[in-house]
């Protein structure tokens, strides 16, 4: 079975955005900053509904903040 | 350390440490039957009272965090737990009502009590699920 990867431009696009906090993130999108280290750091991969909200935030496509790949194999 | 997590311990230390108390009385639960229900009401209003002070020292310290709803991450974290806490009781169960009818000639207080300690073995199972799933996502 191929891996597939998700894989995020969340920290640079933070960081672009006035260097913007977790926490600060996390209050915008309604979860905990935990969750946003989660996701920024591909140990979780968010909803769609999250996906939107922080591809909404940074005010991008979730194409854009998101990258889909499929990795080697299983 | 998420503020979900930190409850997470809280419960933990207090079921065991409430669980400790209980077994602690056990001798005494199996000679008259008033006993059982004596040690399990004063363990419960331990249980109560040590999840509510800590609660309350944790919402205090983290007021905000303690205010927001679940998020879906913390949401799927006790979902897992939970899954696995279930099994542990189904299976800890049936363990324990054989083990009380075909070793320990079962009274009803046995059998009981012996439900009660799957019940409890799987909270302490589901709170160190969601322990262990709060340190992987950390």
């Amino acid at each position: 079975m191929t891996k597939i990867v998700i894989a995020n431009h969340i920290r640079r696009l933070r960081f672009e955005h006035r260097e913007m906090t977790q926490q600060e993130l996390a209050e915008k999108i309604g979860v905990s900053r935990q969750t946003v280290n989660a996701i920024e750091t591909g140990k979780y991969w968010p909803s769609l509904e999250v996906a939107f909200r922080i591809a909404e935030v940074f005010g991008r496509r979730v194409d854009e903040v998101f990258e889909y790949s499929r990795g080697g194999r299983k | 350390m998420s503020f979900r997590e930190k409850s997470a311990w809280v419960t933990l230390v207090a079921i065991l440490l409430v669980s400790a108390m209980y077994v602690f009385h056990v001798p005494r639960v199996f000679a008259p039957s008033h006993w059982a229900l004596a040690a399990l009401a004063v363990s419960l209003a331990a249980f109560i009272v040590i999840e509510l002070v800590a609660w309350l020292v944790l919402r205090l310290r983290h007021p905000a965090e303690a205010r927001t709803p679940k998020d879906e991450l913390e949401k799927l974290i006790e979902l897992k737990a939970l899954r696995i806490a279930t099994y542990v009781y189904v299976a800890a169960s049936f363990l324990a009502v054989f083990i009380t009818l075909h070793h320990l000639h079962g009274s009803a207080t046995m059998m009981g009590a012996s439900v009660l300690l799957a019940f409890i073995v799987a909270e302490i199972v589901n709170y160190t699920a969601r322990i262990v799933y709060y340190r992987r996502h950390a």
